[in-house]
C-alpha cells in the first residue's frame, strides 16, 4: 500500500526537485536526485519574469472563483425548488437537467463558440466563464442534501410569516453548509484545472489562465523542463492548498459525482 | 392551461407555492438551454449544413456525414482512441479495486485518509500538469524513466516518440490521473458493506478469499459497473494531456477524436465536419449511458 502510495507520489516529489535545479543540474550525468541548492528559486523567478504568470494565477482565481459562487447561487435556488416545491413541469424539467450529464461539453463547443464571438465575448472573462457558470453536478447535489432538510422547518418559518426568499437563506441555506462548502471547493478545483475551453476562446496574453501558462513554457522547441516544472508547482500549489483544506468535502463530491453516474 | 395562466396570476396558496417552485428552478433552467441545449440542436442541425462562401448556410443532407466517415483519418483518430481506453481503463479500474480493498484493511482511520489523499492526489491538480510532469518524466535523454532503465542496464526508450509506445505511455498518465478517484468511489462503497455479512461468512466458515470473491465483490459490483463507465466516458473524451504533450504525434499515432475535432473546427475553420464529429460523440457516450441503464436494472440489494 505504502509502495504504491510513494510511486504515486513520486512524479510530484521529482517535479519539485527539478524545479529547484539548473539547467547543467538537469542534463548532469550520472543523475543527482537531490538538487545543489535547496534554496535555488532561479527558476521561479524566471517563470514570473518571462510570462506574465502572476496575472495568469489572478485571472484563473477569478473565474474558478466567479464560476464557484455563481454555482452555488444557481444551484441552490435551482435545488430548494426541486426538493420542496411542486409545480407544472417539475419531472421533465429534472430530467432534462440530469439529461444533460449525457452531453459531453465538446458536443456543443462549436455553437458555442460561434455564440461567444457572435457576443463580443471572446477573450473576455465573461466568455471564458460563459459554460462554468453552473454545472449539473451542483443542481444534482443541492437537490439530495436539501431533500433531506425537514419540512416542518419551512413550515414553521412560512407560518412566523417569512417570505420564500428569507427561508431560502435563513433556514434552507444553513441546514445545508457542508453541501455548500463541496461545491464550492470542488467547482473551483474544476475552473482552475480547465483547458479546453479557455483554449478556445482566449487569444490575449494577458487573459491567460494557468493551464494555458503553463502550455506556454513548452511552445518552444526546445523544453527547459526547469522552468516547466517551477510553472507547475505555482500552478498546482493553490489548489493544493484548497485540496487539502476542504479534503473532507472533496472526497465527499467525489462520491456523490460518482453517484450520479 | 388554465394552470398555466394561474402560475402568473395565483389565486390560492397552493398556485403561489407553484410559482415560487417555478421561479427557484428558473435560472438554473435558462442558463442550462441556452449553454446546452440551444448549442446541442445547433451541432446536430449544423451537421447537416455547409457554410457557403460568403457566411450563407446551405443544407447538404448526409453529404458532410458521408465525408468524415469516408475519412481514413477519423477512423485512425477512433482507433487510436479506442486503443487508448481499452489499455488505461481495465488498469485503472482493477488497480483502483485493490488500493480501495489495501486501504479499507487498514486500521486506523488516520493512516487510511492520509494514504488516500497520495492516491488522490494527482486527480486534483490539472490535466495539463499531470501530463508535463510526465514529459519530463519520460524525457529520452534526461528523464527519470530512462534513468531508472540505464540503472537497470536496459536501453533507453523512446516513450512518447515512439508509434508503438506513445498510447501506453499516455496511457500511463491517465491512469495515474483517475486512480485516486475510482479509489475514493470503491472506498466508500466498501465501508457501506455491513460487517454483519462478513460475520455471517465466516460463521460460515468461510476464507478470506471466498469472502471476497462471494460477498465484497458482488457487492461492489454496481460501484464497478459504474467506475467503468465513467472511465470510459472520460477516456474517450481525453485531450488535454494529448494536447499537452504529443499534440497527436508522432505521425497521427496518439490523435485521438476530440484532438480531431478540435483541430477540424478551431484549426482549420471545418465547422460543418467537426459537427459531425461532435455528434458522433454524443452518440456514442449516449449509447455508453443507456448500456449502463441496462446493466444497472440489475441492482443488489443489501
Amino acid at each position: 500500500m505504502a509502495a504504491g502510495a510513494l510511486c504515486v507520489f513520486f512524479p510530484f516529489f521529482w517535479m519539485a526537485v527539478t524545479s529547484l535545479k539548473t539547467v547543467p543540474e538537469i542534463q548532469r550525468v550520472p543523475l543527482h536526485i537531490a538538487p545543489d541548492r535547496w534554496t535555488n528559486l532561479d527558476n521561479f523567478r524566471e517563470v514570473f519574469h518571462r510570462q506574465p504568470f502572476a496575472r495568469f494565477l489572478l485571472n484563473s482565481a477569478l473565474i474558478a472563483g466567479v464560476s464557484a459562487v455563481s454555482s452555488v447561487v444557481v444551484s441552490s435556488l435551482a435545488g430548494y425548488g426541486f426538493a420542496k416545491f411542486r409545480f407544472p413541469g417539475h419531472g421533465v424539467f429534472f430530467f432534462a437537467i440530469v439529461g444533460i450529464l449525457m452531453v459531453p461539453f465538446q458536443s456543443v463547443v462549436v455553437p458555442l463558440y460561434l455564440w461567444v464571438s457572435r457576443l463580443g465575448l471572446l477573450d473576455t472573462y465573461l466568455g471564458i466563464l460563459a459554460p462554468d457558470l453552473v454545472s449539473v453536478f451542483g443542481v444534482f447535489l443541492m437537490r439530495q442534501s436539501i431533500e433531506v432538510v425537514p419540512s416542518d422547518y419551512i413550515d414553521a418559518a412560512r407560518i412566523d410569516g417569512a417570505g420564500e426568499l428569507r427561508i431560502f437563506w435563513g433556514v434552507i441555506l444553513p441546514s445545508v453548509k457542508p453541501a455548500l462548502a463541496t461545491l464550492v471547493i470542488v467547482k473551483f478545483m474544476w475552473t482552475w484545472n480547465e483547458l479546453f475551453w479557455p483554449l478556445i476562446v482566449v487569444n490575449s496574453p494577458s487573459m491567460k489562465v494557468v493551464t494555458l501558462g503553463l502550455l506556454s513554457f513548452t511552445n518552444m522547441y526546445f523544453i527547459e523542463y526547469n522552468l516547466v516544472t517551477a510553472a507547475a508547482v505555482v500552478s498546482i500549489l493553490p489548489i493544493l492548498v484548497v485540496f487539502l483544506v476542504g479534503q473532507k468535502w472533496v472526497v465527499r463530491g467525489v462520491v456523490l459525482s460518482g453517484l450520479k453516474g | 392551461m388554465r394552470g398555466v395562466l394561474r402560475l402568473f396570476a395565483p389565486r390560492s396558496y397552493m398556485d403561489r407555492q407553484r410559482r415560487a417552485g417555478l421561479l427557484f428552478v428558473l435560472p438554473a433552467l435558462v442558463y442550462f438551454g441556452l449553454v446546452f441545449l440551444v448549442p446541442l440542436v445547433e451541432s446536430v442541425v449544423g451537421s447537416f449544413h455547409r457554410i457557403v462562401p460568403g457566411g450563407e448556410s446551405r443544407f447538404v443532407g448526409l453529404r458532410l456525414y458521408q465525408r468524415v466517415f469516408t475519412d481514413s483519418t477519423f477512423w485512425q483518430a477512433v482507433a487510436n482512441t479506442v486503443s487508448l481506453l481499452l489499455m488505461s481503463v481495465p488498469v485503472t479500474v482493477t488497480l483502483a479495486l485493490a488500493v480501495a480493498l489495501g486501504l479499507h484493511r487498514l486500521r486506523s482511520v488516520m493512516a487510511r485518509s492520509a494514504w488516500a489523499a497520495m492516491y488522490f492526489l494527482p486527480f486534483s491538480v490539472s490535466l495539463v500538469a499531470a501530463a508535463l510532469i510526465w514529459q519530463w518524466m519520460y524525457d529520452p535523454l534526461y528523464g527519470f524513466l530512462n534513468h531508472l532503465l540505464g540503472l537497470a542496464g536496459l536501453p533507453p526508450l523512446p516513450w512518447l516518440q515512439s508509434l508503438e509506445l506513445v498510447r501506453p505511455s499516455l496511457a500511463i498518465v491517465n491512469v495515474w490521473v483517475r486512480l485516486g478517484f475510482d479509489t475514493v468511489i470503491f472506498l466508500a462503497a466498501l465501508q457501506a458493506i455491513p460487517a454483519d455479512y462478513y460475520e455471517a461468512a465466516s460463521i460460515d466458515g468461510a476464507s478470506a478469499r471466498q469472502a471476497l470473491l462471494r460477498v465484497t465483490l458482488p457487492l461492489l459490483n454496481p460501484q464497478i459497473v459504474m467506475v467503468t463507465i465513467l472511465e470510459l466516458i472520460f477516456n474517450f473524451k481525453v485531450f488535454d494531456t494529448v494536447y499537452a504533450t504529443t499534440q497527436g504525434g508522432p505521425a497521427g499515432a496518439s490523435q485521438t477524436v476530440i484532438m480531431l475535432l478540435y483541430d477540424t473546427a478551431f484549426k482549420f475553420f471545418r465547422l460543418g465536419d467537426a459537427s459531425v464529429m461532435a455528434v458522433f460523440v454524443f452518440a456514442s457516450l449516449l449509447l455508453v449511458t443507456l448500456v449502463q441503464w441496462r446493466l444497472f436494472r440489475r441492482e443488489v440489494e443489501y
